[in-house]
């Protein structure tokens, strides 16, 4: 199977060992990973803020990136990333057939990080350990458009050493949301007030998720208030420990 | 006996937030304050995971609940489809049962014909059931302006719309009118009017409303209500209420004005057995309110009560403009309010923030698109996008990707100031060429430097909406690429 | 002010008769909780119709014959030390036989029927009594039709509320209910009713009975 890697533009820049962890789960379970060259980013930024002809400019440098091979799959440690790319490529490109038939034959190979472990190769367990007490966030994009709730969930009880534990409101959105986070700064940190409040109540000492912006944001913000949660990326658990 | 207080023109210059002259922008400002107020917080929180306690057990009770809701967009789709034939088709079978209809194109319209009527009927007393759509044309306050010789008494019936009316304020939620206001306040209120001390004992501050509004209701001359639903076959109107005010607004006066928005209208009295289900599972929790009321025309023959004349005003203000449009999904809202309960932005803000009659997510598409983008500037953006009203609106209105067009809309419409224009293009032709983005990447770094501080950014002008409450991580030694390259 | 036909043709001139493309979110947005149920089989539309009335507060009783029924309705006018009783002028009614024995005891009967203080009357009764179309199993709902002697303040107005129909017209769903009526046989007023009028308003405290009754009873009888 060949597979290639599509690692946003933050995972790129500010948290890189993100992607030297899923590069190394994916490695160890025998998969050949590939990363493209010349990616830049999903024009996520631009698309949410109404910019949809500038989101299209990006798009048109992704689909052009990712065209070059014909991979099985390509694999992303981020839900709202991948969103973008199979759920709104074709909503932006949707009065311009070409592209949009484009965007929706990439689309299909586009898959998130724990939804490509559990559902392609049909992976559970990956021979991680890392000891604590955890709570998982869901990403907004991954529960609603990719609807992979259960998978990370799946993937860290198999996690030997890690306690993950159930939090409430668990549904409710972090307040990233991209632009929103510094467009409407008051209502962005009390929803982020609201998550870590939960995340007192639950005892837990880790934060994961597959989204990195999320960890970003609750992770920035928890920092400020003086918590000392560790913020993890789900491959970086999935990296810890001794192999077998 | 003492004439409750006018109703008060839409307020939404905060008292909190001063300074914020038009109507709707300001949103920012006014959540500001709004996240501060603990007690709020409160009382939302509740109200919320009571109500969707109710939803998610009721809701997914319904064996068919997926089917229900496509079946009830199709059905919308297809009204709103051949919404002028529907339209056709229940005006004349209200005049058929004797009723009358009148075609308002706007507020002003409505305004004129109710205060004609009440005129005509040398009117004193005016009952009202809850009626978002009266709210929206701010029918109280403006038909004691604009026919003020009449003096005439409008009485709000429904329990949190009279306490709102009487404390000069405004609705905050759909469903649960005054979310915002807590028990000693109301006590406040309901004391002033009584003209004594009130126990704060919510049996009693019950009981005080209830044989204050019997007053009214008994001796109204005109009920005005609003329609939840209109079938167009059979020109039946429906209420929904818990409290009975409905019924009591449309049993007892001789005439009976319906307000009903042109969207309300459904094909087939079948058709109500959908959407009568989804609406107070979604909207309350309940498997359906106490009264769920049809009234088609006036009373029937032999009959001593109901209305003698029956008025069905069918308005449009502002809601054609959408038909055949991309937005049109917009009108396929049954108010049940849902999408409030769900918003994690109305939670920490509560509804008066939105500075409209209609807040939530509901609120944030319909207020820029019946009112224009210019009056609802900041509205589109007061949403991360995180796709939970979508989720649970009952008849599949895809609320945040309406939100996300009218973004665009916007940005097409050269809203945008021309900073955030320059950077999105210039964000475009970075990430279009991969050597400016590597360069780009490169000078951050440098430029990070002196102000990175134990692996945080500290304070640097123009960061201050993130840095001032949030840590921000700066960019790595190497980024992912860099080290790619050097082998992983 | 635009006149009907100008109304309606400046619609028409705008839906385009649905050519638009709709938005509609994927339906994977729509995500289902687990455990979306089983169409359940209401085997005994009476008894969960009680069970769901009282669930909501409101009193069910079950009688085997008129006699039983009667019975109740004395207990309930007894226990609520009602002085005045308005029902609906109907047969079903009238053959329950209340109306001698209460006057008896010094309880005032009237009927819904054509008198100068009637509304008045109705406005200080202590209960009122009336029958039900029909009745549906899976809310507690009791569908309410208006119609010649079928007032209906009675089932509003007084503070206590009986209504009193055959099992057998306890239907078992919404739906089934909503289909019994059709353009031919619309009364002017159907009203489906559920438990006692109530209120959340102020903090989420339920007021019982709020503006209509808040004490409702419900005799199935057979």
């Amino acid at each position: 199977m060949r597979v290639a890697l599509f690692i946003p533009c933050y995972v790129d820049l500010i948290n890189p060992e993100v992607g030297v962890s899923v590069v190394r789960v994916l490695r160890k379970l025998g998969v050949e990973v590939t990363y493209p060259r010349g990616q830049t980013c999903c024009g996520q930024p631009a698309f949410n803020s109404g910019y949809f002809d500038e989101a299209r400019g990006v798009a048109r440098h992704f689909l052009d990136v990712f065209e070059k091979e014909e991979w099985d799959y390509i694999v992303c440690p981020s839900g709202s990333c991948t969103t973008m790319v199979s759920h709104y490529y074709p909503f932006i490109f949707e009065e311009l057939p070409d592209e949009r038939e484009r965007a929706e034959t990439l689309g299909h190979r586009v898959r998130e990080f724990s939804d490509f472990l559990v559902n392609v190769l049909g992976v559970k367990e990956v021979g991680a350990s890392h000891s604590g007490h955890a709570v998982f966030h869901t990403g907004c994009h991954q529960r609603r458009e990719l609807g992979v709730l259960n998978e990370p969930r799946e993937l860290l009880r198999n996690v030997a050493g890690l306690e993950l534990r159930e939090w409430e409101n668990e549904e409710l959105c972090c307040g990233f949301g991209g632009t929103f986070s510094v467009k409407m700064p008051d209502v962005s940190v009390a929803m982020a007030d609201e998550k870590i409040a939960a995340l007192e109540k639950s005892g837990a000492d880790i934060l994961i998720s597959c989204d990195s912006s999320c960890l970003m944001h609750l992770g920035g913000r928890l920092k400020k208030t003086g918590h000392d949660t560790r913020i993890l990326h789900l491959a970086q658990v999935l990296d810890s420990g001794k192999a077998g | 006996m003492t004439t409750s207080k006018p109703a008060r023109r839409r307020d939404t210059t905060d008292k909190r937030a001063e300074g914020i002259e038009s109507k709707v922008e300001g949103f920012n400002a006014r959540a500001k304050e709004a996240v501060k107020d603990q007690e709020l917080h409160d009382s939302i929180s509740l109200f919320t995971n009571k109500t969707l306690t109710g939803r998610n057990a009721n809701f997914w009770a319904l064996p068919n609940a997926p089917e229900l809701r496509e079946k009830a967009y199709r059905t919308k789709q297809e009204t709103m489809a051949n919404l002028d034939s529907y339209l056709a088709q229940m005006a004349d079978a209200v005049e058929e049962r004797g009723g009358n209809v009148f075609f308002a194109s706007d507020g002003e319209d409505v305004v004129k014909y109710i205060g004609d009527l009440a005129r005509c009927k040398g009117a004193k007393i005016i009952t009202k059931s809850k009626s978002m759509a009266t709210e929206e044309i701010e029918l109280n306050h403006r038909l004691e302006e604009d026919y003020a010789d009449l003096d005439l008494e409008i009485v709000e019936t429904d329990l949190g719309e009279w306490i709102a009316q009487l404390a000069g304020d405004t609705p905050s939620h759909i469903v649960g009118p005054i979310l915002h206001m807590n028990k000693r306040r109301v006590t406040e209120v309901l004391s002033g009017v009584a003209g004594e001390e009130l126990p704060p004992d919510v049996a009693a501050l019950g009981q005080f409303a209830r044989e204050r509004l019997r007053e009214k209701f008994i001796n109204a001359d005109i009920g005005i209500t609003g329609a939840n639903f209109g079938v167009a076959e059979t020109g039946t109107i429906a209420t929904v209420t818990n409290e009975g005010n409905a019924r009591l607004v449309t049993s007892v006066p001789p005439v009976h004005v319906v307000v009903m928005g042109i969207e309300k209208i459904i094909p087939k009295f079948e058709d109500l057995s959908t959407f009568v289900q989804l609406l107070g599972r979604s909207g309350t929790g309940q498997k359906i309110t106490v009264y769920t009321n049809f009234i088609t025309g006036p009373r029937g023959e032999g009959e001593l009560d109901g209305a003698e004349e029956f008025h069905l005003i069918l308005m449009d203000n502002g809601r054609s403009k959408l038909l055949g449009t991309e937005y049109e999904e917009a009108l396929y809202c049954i108010r049940c309010g849902s999408c409030l309960n769900v918003c994690p932005v109305y939670r920490q803000t509560g509804g008066h923030a939105y500075g409209s009659t209609y807040s939530g997510p509901i609120g944030a598409v319909i207020t820029p698109l019946l009112k224009g983008d210019k009056e609802a500037k900041d509205l589109p953006y007061a949403s991360s996008l995180c796709g939970a009203c979508s989720e649970t609106c009952p008849v599949g209105i895809p609320l945040h990707d309406l939100l996300l067009k009218l973004r665009n809309r916007q940005v097409e419409e050269g809203m945008s100031t021309r900073a955030e224009s320059l950077m999105f293009k210039g964000f475009e032709r970075t990430m279009r060429t991969p050597a400016a983005y590597r360069a780009g990447a490169k000078v951050g770094k440098i430029a990070q430097k002196p102000v990175v501080k134990d692996g945080s950014i500290k304070r640097v002008p123009g960061t201050g909406a993130w840095t001032n409450f949030r840590g921000l991580a700066p960019l790595a030694e190497k980024s992912f690429r860099e080290m790619w390259k050097e082998g992983i | 002010m635009a006149g009907r036909t100008e109304f309606l043709e400046a619609i028409r001139h705008r839906t385009r008769r649905g050519q638009y493309k709709p938005t509609k979110s994927p339906d994977s947005v729509w995500t289902p909780r687990t455990g979306t149920s089983e169409p359940e089989e209401i085997e005994d539309p009476p008894s969960r119709f009680l069970e769901e009335l009282e669930a909501l507060g409101g009193h069910g009783k079950r009688a085997k014959n008129m006699n039983e029924a009667r019975d109740y309705v004395f207990d309930v006018v007894r226990e609520r030390e009602a002085k005045l009783i308005v029902r609906w002028d109907v047969e079903y009614l009238e053959k329950l036989g209340i109306d001698k024995p209460l006057q008896r005891e010094g309880v005032e009967v009237v009927f819904w029927r054509e008198s100068p203080d009637l509304r008045e009357i109705a406005g200080h009764a202590d209960v009122g009594i009336s029958t039900a179309a029909w009745a549906v199993a899976e809310t507690g709902s009791l569908l309410l039709e208006s119609g010649p002697g079928m007032g209906r303040s009675v089932t509003l107005l007084p503070p206590s509320y009986i209504a009193i129909l055959p099992a057998d017209r306890v239907l078992r769903t919404v739906p089934e209910a909503i289909s019994k009526y059709a353009a031919s046989n619309l009364p002017a007023n159907v009203c489906f009713h559920t438990g006692p009028s109530r209120s959340g308003d102020i903090e989420m405290s339920l007021v019982v009975g709020m503006h209509g009754p808040g004490d409702v009873h419900v005799v199935l009888i057979g």
